[in-house]
């Protein structure tokens, strides 16, 4: 049967070794971190953007490499997912990107602060994390397969802004936000001078409209009224 | 009761209570901001209610941790402690840098990362006062007769806790290296060191409840501690999947965590056999339920539910998402929150001189409480895997998706509900109990047979 110092010699040696093993690694992980990183482009306004984002404590919110709050988005990808415009409006006024909806602090930030938060979240954005956050790999089946038609647009056809800013409000094809109208058919509604007009100052058709004036340029906008008036039923 | 200066121990028993309240409330509040409910935003914003929910959660475990051991090592030790002055002290202490903390984090005056959120010149003070803890314990162990292996696990237990705090104090400004040296904090206490001291105050429980051979127990002891530190501290590696550390950790991470639950189930299986051993019963049967609840609870919470989310493939998925909330209250509740109700529900009889442990009302306490937990651990599950499910793998947007479990948290605040009552309960015994005016008696007031000279009477109590 086990004795009490052989129960002890297991505690000690057990740990000692483990805890050995653990430092190397901890050597070698803080030797590789940079790399993986790529810290050589942590530029000054990532630091700034980095203690902003520590002394803000939007992980009390937010999760940023998984890590953080359950109440609002995973930022890691936010840079890519939304752009910088997005972002800064974001960061700007949260009540004129999503009105109506669960509620960010907003901070009064100047817009220096604001581009260093911008460049904190695009250079963690570019950091490789063993492949986190994993693409929906149901998302595809849930597409009815008979959507063959070309009304529905494919993600990959769509402008890239309009997988960024106008995704977060308005759903097409059934994937998107819920604060504006879906956007399926919506070139069979409006027509594009209607629908240029309206990017270009919502307010200046509807002066109470819930969805902002969104920081496009104008080559944007041509873009982005050529793709919605083909969105016919 | 043993020794005159236990009687502190009451103090920080009854300020762990108070703060146990509070961090319900903070509970609460962001219950009702998950369901659409963030009718506070303005005065506590959910990022405050939250650092503040688990700062305290974090402190009232600390402040019960500190009382345990003020309890339990001058019996262990068989003398008095060292200066019962410096543990007012520095319970006053504590107390103070916790209030300007909370006070701190509704004016924003905070770290931001999370669980460690008290700002860098609160830190220091917290260590300082967990110093004045430490030499108080160590003188007092320096200068007794005796040494325990319980008393010696408690303390090993609370000296590491208090410096892994130091790693996460590291300056750096790379997001990931952070995030590094904040997980040996976070984890290593947790799967860690606290579990040190869990099993330090488990021992101490199962030798005074069940009568079973200290030799015995503490044998056992060893290899339950001895368990968790082979699988916990390479287990770390479960927090460095992907957050921009090396892939390796995915193989390390995956293998060393997945053996965390036998630490657990060791722990359960090693209360329950003494329990089923012990000769005879000590009249504190609700002291027990708690100290046998409590190995149980902690192997379905961190065992069971940690184990469901460590491994890599899984974890790629469930990373930062509702799921984590379901295991980190269970975990918590299981193996911290009913470790100090467990201590608190032995000590109190002895300390205030009163025997209420047999009331409907002990009994209700602890079946309303942990009947809720349960209730509320689903609500979150529910609501993780259909979060899981909807964001992750259908890749619907965040916010559509929490509009879709908004009604799991109605599930949760119910649920919630029904856990404060048991609280409630628990909270309302203590009262009723009392100031700590029980006598300091030499002798076996509660059948406990172990006299001034322990190991003589251990032995002579387990045969
Ligand atoms: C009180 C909680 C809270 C805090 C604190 C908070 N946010 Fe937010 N944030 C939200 C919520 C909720 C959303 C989702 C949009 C909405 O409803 O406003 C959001 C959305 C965002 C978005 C848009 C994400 C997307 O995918 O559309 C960005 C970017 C963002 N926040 C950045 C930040 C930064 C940077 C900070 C810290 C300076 C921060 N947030 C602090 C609650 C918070
Ligand atoms: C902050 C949320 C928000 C964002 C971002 C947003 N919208 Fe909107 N949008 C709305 C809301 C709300 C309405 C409904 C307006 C109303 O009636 O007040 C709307 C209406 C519209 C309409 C008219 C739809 C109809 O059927 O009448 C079009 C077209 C439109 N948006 C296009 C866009 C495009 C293109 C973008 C991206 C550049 C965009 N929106 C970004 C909120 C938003
Ligand atoms: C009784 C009422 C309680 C309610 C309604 C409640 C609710 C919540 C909510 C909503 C969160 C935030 C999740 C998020 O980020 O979105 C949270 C976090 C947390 N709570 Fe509670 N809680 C309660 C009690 C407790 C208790 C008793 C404990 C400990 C035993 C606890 C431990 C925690 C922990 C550890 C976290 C952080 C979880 C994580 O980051 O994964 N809570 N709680
Ligand atoms: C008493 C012991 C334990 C407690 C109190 C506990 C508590 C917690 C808490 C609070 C978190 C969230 C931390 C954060 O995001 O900052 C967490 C995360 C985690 N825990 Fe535990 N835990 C315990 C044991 C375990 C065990 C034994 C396992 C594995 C078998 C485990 C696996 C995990 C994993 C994988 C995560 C990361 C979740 C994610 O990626 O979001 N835990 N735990
Ligand atoms: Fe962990």
């Amino acid at each position: 049967m086990l004795s009490k110092t052989a129960a002890k010699r297991f505690f000690v040696v057990g740990t000692a070794l483990c805890f050995g093993a653990f430092f190397l690694l901890t050597l070698d992980t803080l030797a590789r971190i940079p790399a993986q990183t790529n810290q050589e482009t942590m530029t000054d306004a990532v630091v700034r953007g980095k203690h902003l984002w520590d002394t803000s404590n939007c992980m009390g919110c937010h999760t940023l490499l998984g890590e953080g709050a359950y109440y609002a988005p995973e930022l890691t990808k936010a840079y890519s997912r939304r752009g910088p415009d997005f972002i800064a409006a974001m960061l700007r006024d949260p009540e004129a990107m999503y009105p109506g909806q669960r509620r960010m602090q907003n901070y009064d930030f100047d817009e220096g602060q604001i581009e260093d938060l911008v460049a904190f979240l695009e250079w963690v954005g570019r950091m490789d994390l063993n492949g986190f956050p994993a693409e929906p790999d149901l998302g595809e089946v849930s597409v009815p397969v008979t959507s063959t038609d070309s009304s529905v647009a494919r993600r990959s056809d769509r402008p890239q802004v309009f997988n960024q800013m106008c995704i977060a409000c308005h759903a097409l094809g059934g994937q998107g936000g819920a604060v504006g109208p879906a956007l399926d058919g919506v070139g069979g509604r409006l027509d594009a001078d209607y629908i240029k007009r309206w990017l270009t100052d919502p307010f200046a058709i509807k002066p109470n409209s819930l969805m902002p004036k969104l920081p496009l340029s104008d080559a944007t906008i041509v873009e982005l009224v050529a793709f919605l008036s083909q969105l016919k039923d | 009761m043993r020794y005159e200066s236990q009687r502190i121990a009451w103090w920080f028993f009854a300020t762990s209570m108070l703060l146990l309240c509070l961090q319900i409330v903070y509970g609460f509040i962001m219950g009702f901001a998950h369901m659409g409910y963030d009718v506070l935003h303005d005065v506590i914003p959910f990022h405050v209610a939250r650092a503040t929910h688990t700062n305290l959660l974090v402190v009232w475990l600390l402040c019960g941790f500190m009382g345990s051991a003020y309890y339990i090592v001058p019996e262990e030790v068989g003398r008095e402690l060292y200066s019962v002055r410096l543990a007012k002290w520095q319970l006053g202490t504590l107390v103070f840098v916790g209030v300007v903390a909370l006070v701190g984090f509704h004016f924003q005056w905070w770290e931001g990362r999370k669980f460690l959120e008290i700002p860098r010149p609160l830190d220091w003070l917290v260590v300082v006062n967990v110093l004045a803890f430490l030499w108080n314990l160590t003188m007092t162990m320096w200068k007794s007769p005796r040494m325990t292996t319980t008393s010696c696990v408690l303390y090993f237990g609370l000296l590491m806790a208090a410096l892994l705090y130091l790693p996460g104090m590291i300056p750096t400004d790379n997001q990931t290296v952070d995030s590094y040296w904040r997980w040996w904090v976070v984890h290593l206490w947790v799967e860690g060191v606290w579990e040190l001291i869990m099993g330090g105050i488990l021992a101490y429980l199962l030798i005074k409840l069940t009568g079973v051979d200290r030799e015995v127990i503490e044998k056992w002891l060893y290899v339950i501690v001895g368990l968790t530190f082979l699988s916990g501290i390479l287990g770390t590696g479960h927090h460095y999947y992907y957050i921009g550390a090396p892939r390796y950790w995915l193989m390390i991470g995956g293998i060393f965590s997945a053996l965390e639950p036998l630490a657990f189930l060791g722990m359960a299986i090693y209360a329950i056999a003494m329990a089923r051993r012990g000769g005879r019963s000590h009249p504190n049967r609700n002291a027990l339920a708690w100290t046998i609840g409590c190995s149980i609870m902690s192997f379905v919470g961190a065992g069971f539910l940690g184990f469901a989310h460590t491994l890599p493939q899984v974890n790629l998925y469930t990373h930062g998402t509702l799921v984590t909330a379901m295991h980190g209250h269970m975990a918590f509740w299981g193996a911290y929150a009913m470790l100090v109700f467990a201590i608190i529900a032995y000590a109190l009889p002895q300390l205030t001189g009163r025997k209420l442990y047999d009331t409907p009302l002990a009994a209700f306490a602890f079946w309303t409480s942990n009947i809720g937990m349960v209730a509320m651990t689903l609500a979150f599950a529910v609501a993780g895997v259909a979060q899981v499910y909807l964001e992750r793998r259908m890749g619907l947007d965040f916010l559509a998706v929490q509009e879709e479990i908004e009604v799991h948290f109605l599930g949760l605040v119910l649920a919630a509900a029904l856990f404060a009552v048991g609280i409630g309960a628990y909270v309302l015994q203590f009262w009723r109990y009392g100031l700590p005016v029980g006598e300091v008696e030499r002798a076996a007031v509660t059948g406990d047979a172990e006299g001034p000279a322990p190991d003589a009477a251990a032995a002579e109590a387990g045969a």
